[in-house]
């Protein structure tokens, strides 16, 4: 995994430390600002390849960061993370122009996949009309999907949610991003839907194959496997 | 402005515009009646003074000098005024002198009096009086010459009438519009109370009634605006000085769990870290339940989506569970309705539903959905062939904190996860949309109905 360059805005000295310490571990490089005003500052000279922000800070409140920062045409990825969880809140932040929301406590994984996912997102590796990794391909006009050559047959939220792997293959899916991004909702139903729906389509990705398709990363999600 | 189909002030103007024509018709009608009148009473009195003269002259000279002075009177055309007009005769009828046509129906024995007709077109007044014994006579005077002044008389109401009325009409158009504006400030601001709105009906205008219910107005606005800001505020703190302390316990417990404890203490820290979860989760039920009972009947924010399309959604993403808990899950959604709302709030409220559903419902029963639109808007039902909800507890079912104690299910309800909020915050964002989420009198299992009251 390449390392990330992050500018984190945070006014809890602990909340920050535990960030840097996770960020740390993943090989990122991590700049950590106390206050709003000096984040700006630090946003306008240097270029970071995502921003994570926090909402309630000591002078200028995460939300008005970020519509400052695209306003000055700084378009780097922001992610923003915060004790104000609740679903409007959310809303606010993707309205004010923020790319992800992530309320704390929040999975470490969670976190590092997210910060990913925005990173390739925004550096526009995706897209393309056919899909590779390993085994699979994924032929995303034809809606087709193969393993080995072998035609897989899917229904079509089953294909959705096998794009969206092969789409971040090589990196962790965690429930709440395929519940965001697959089936469109914002909040975590308090059952296990998204992990029945994944079992589904990893039976009927290793039907007639020895090897796994589908890793659990515990707490946190999936990530596509090669299949050799 | 223009939203307001049935504007007072409109209606004001074209009643205003209504009156004064209605008035001028009145007025016309009564100048009509008095010239008239006034003209009838000239003629009758120049009728009196005629007879009176002709009744001298008969007295004096006899009939034949009276008939004679008759037939010269009516030979001599009058330069001004009106042409008399006689008829002298006897018992029998038979003229005597005079040049009217026929004797008029009126009585000579009383003096009778009254308009009768002259020629073909005209009309006048006449009296006929009894000479003697056999000899009456009649005099009219015509009043064919009043018809012109009368004719003025509309003419100068019918266009001074058309530019009273006119300018009453624009008068009228334009102090309404300057009522019509200064009564939309207010409810541009009961719209949308924005602090620019709010801080426009501070300013006095001309000091009247209109100016105090704007003050008044936006007093009460500004105070409706600072609860909810202070609630917003609070609610904000609030969840912000819980979370971040949970936050910190949550980063040690993964911290403590990275140093790769044993079974059972792993165990124990995990659950911990699930603990925090249900934590929040209530705390977020909680904010969001007080959000939308404070929001109820406010349309700011929702927008109209595909309620056919999520409702399709949800139920394909149910469906794999539903078959692994294994029960009989069925959905029936009619495409193409839309609703205006929140769409995240509207899907909270059927994967409520169907957390509900799913956890009452024991293996191999039913749960259907069903979305359809009637006259009022989109019904949509979620009903089960399970346990049930007792009578008692129907009522109580949507509180906060309220747990089902089904008979049959106990067993099952008190292991059954879950924080007592799913049903109060479906029924809280029901009202917040103007819906009414009810559970249905059936005579087994459950059927919770969302729909307009």
């Amino acid at each position: 995994m390449k390392p990330l360059k992050i500018l984190y805005v945070e006014d809890d000295q602990r909340s920050a430390q535990a960030v840097t310490e996770l960020a740390a571990q993943s090989g990122d490089t991590l700049v950590w600002e106390s206050n709003g005003s000096a984040a700006l500052l630090r946003a306008g000279m240097e270029a970071f390849d995502v921003i994570i922000l926090d909402r309630m800070l000591g002078d200028i409140d995460g939300l008005t960061i970020t519509k400052r920062l695209r306003e000055s045409g700084i378009g780097t990825p922001i992610l923003i993370l915060s004790a104000l969880g609740r679903t409007s809140d959310r809303a606010e932040g993707l309205d004010a122009g923020a790319d992800d929301y992530l309320a704390k406590p929040f999975e470490p994984e969670e976190l590092l996949a997210r910060l990913r996912a925005l990173h390739r997102r925004s550096s526009g590796r995706e897209h393309s009309a056919v899909i590779l990794y390993g085994d699979f391909e994924c032929h995303v006009k034809a809606r087709t999907a193969f393993r080995q050559n072998q035609h897989l047959s899917l229904s079509p939220k089953e294909f959705e949610l096998f794009r969206y792997f092969m789409e971040n293959a090589g990196e962790i899916v965690t429930r709440e991003m395929l519940l965001r991004d697959v089936w469109k909702m914002d909040f975590d139903p308090q059952t296990n839907v998204v992990d029945v729906n994944i079992g589904r389509l990893r039976r009927k990705l290793e039907e007639g194959f020895a090897t796994p398709a589908l890793e659990t990363i515990w707490g946190s999600g999936y990530r596509i496997l090669d299949g050799r | 402005m223009s939203h307001h189909s049935r504007s007072i002030f409109t209606r004001l103007v074209w009643g205003a515009g209504a009156l004064s024509t209605l008035l001028l018709i009145g007025l016309w009608w009564t100048t009509h009646q008095t010239v008239q009148a006034t003209l009838e009473g000239g003629a009758r009195t120049q009728v009196d003074i005629d007879i009176a003269g002709l009744v001298d002259i008969y007295a004096t000279n006899g009939r034949e000098e009276l008939a004679q002075r008759i037939a010269d009177r009516v030979a001599v055309i009058p330069m001004e005024g009106n042409t008399p007009h006689y008829y002298l005769s006897d018992n029998s009828g038979a003229r005597l002198a005079g040049d009217l046509a026929r004797w008029p129906s009126l009585d000579p024995r009383v003096s009778e009096s009254g308009l009768i007709p002259i020629g073909e077109t005209s009309q006048g007044y006449a009296r006929a009086v009894q000479l003697d014994d056999n000899l009456r006579l009649v005099v009219a005077r015509g009043m064919a010459d009043s018809e012109p002044l009368l004719q003025r008389i509309g003419f100068v109401f019918a266009i001074g009438g058309a530019v009273l009325v006119a300018l009453v009409l624009l008068l009228g158009r334009l102090a309404a519009a300057r009522l019509q504006r200064r009564i939309e400030r207010i409810n541009a601001a009961f719209r949308e109370p924005t602090q620019d709105a709010l801080s426009t009906l501070a300013e006095p205008q001309d000091g009247d009634e209109i100016d105090e219910l704007t003050a008044h107005s936006g007093a009460a606005l500004a105070r409706v605006r600072n609860l909810m800001e202070a609630y917003r505020d609070t609610s904000d703190q609030l969840a912000h000085e819980i979370r971040t302390p949970l936050t910190h316990l949550d980063n040690r417990l993964v911290k403590a769990l990275s140093e790769g404890p044993k079974g059972a203490v792993a165990q124990k820290l995990i659950e911990a870290r699930e603990e925090i979860r249900r934590l929040v989760q209530t705390l977020e039920s909680l904010l969001d339940i007080a959000s939308s009972k404070a929001r109820k009947g406010d349309k700011a924010g929702l927008k109209k989506f595909d309620l056919s399309a999520m409702v399709l959604r949800i139920c394909e993403l149910y469906a794999g569970s539903a078959e692994e808990t294994g029960h009989q899950f069925s959905w029936q959604v009619e495409g193409g309705i839309h609703f205006e709302g929140e769409e995240w709030q509207l899907s909270r409220v059927l994967t409520n539903l169907l957390d509900n559903a799913f956890k009452y419902v024991p293996q191999g029963g039913h749960v259907e959905v069903a979305l359809s639109a009637d006259a009022t808007g989109p019904v949509l039902t979620v009903s089960d062939d399970g346990p049930g909800v007792p009578k008692d507890e129907r009522s109580r079912i949507f509180e906060r904190f309220f747990r089902g104690g089904a008979e049959g299910a106990s067993d099952q309800t008190d292991q059954v996860p879950g924080s007592g909020l799913g049903l109060a915050l479906a029924h809280a964002i029901a009202e917040r949309h103007g819906l009414a989420l009810t559970i249905e009198d059936t005579p087994s299992g459950a059927t919770f109905r969302l729909a307009r009251p």
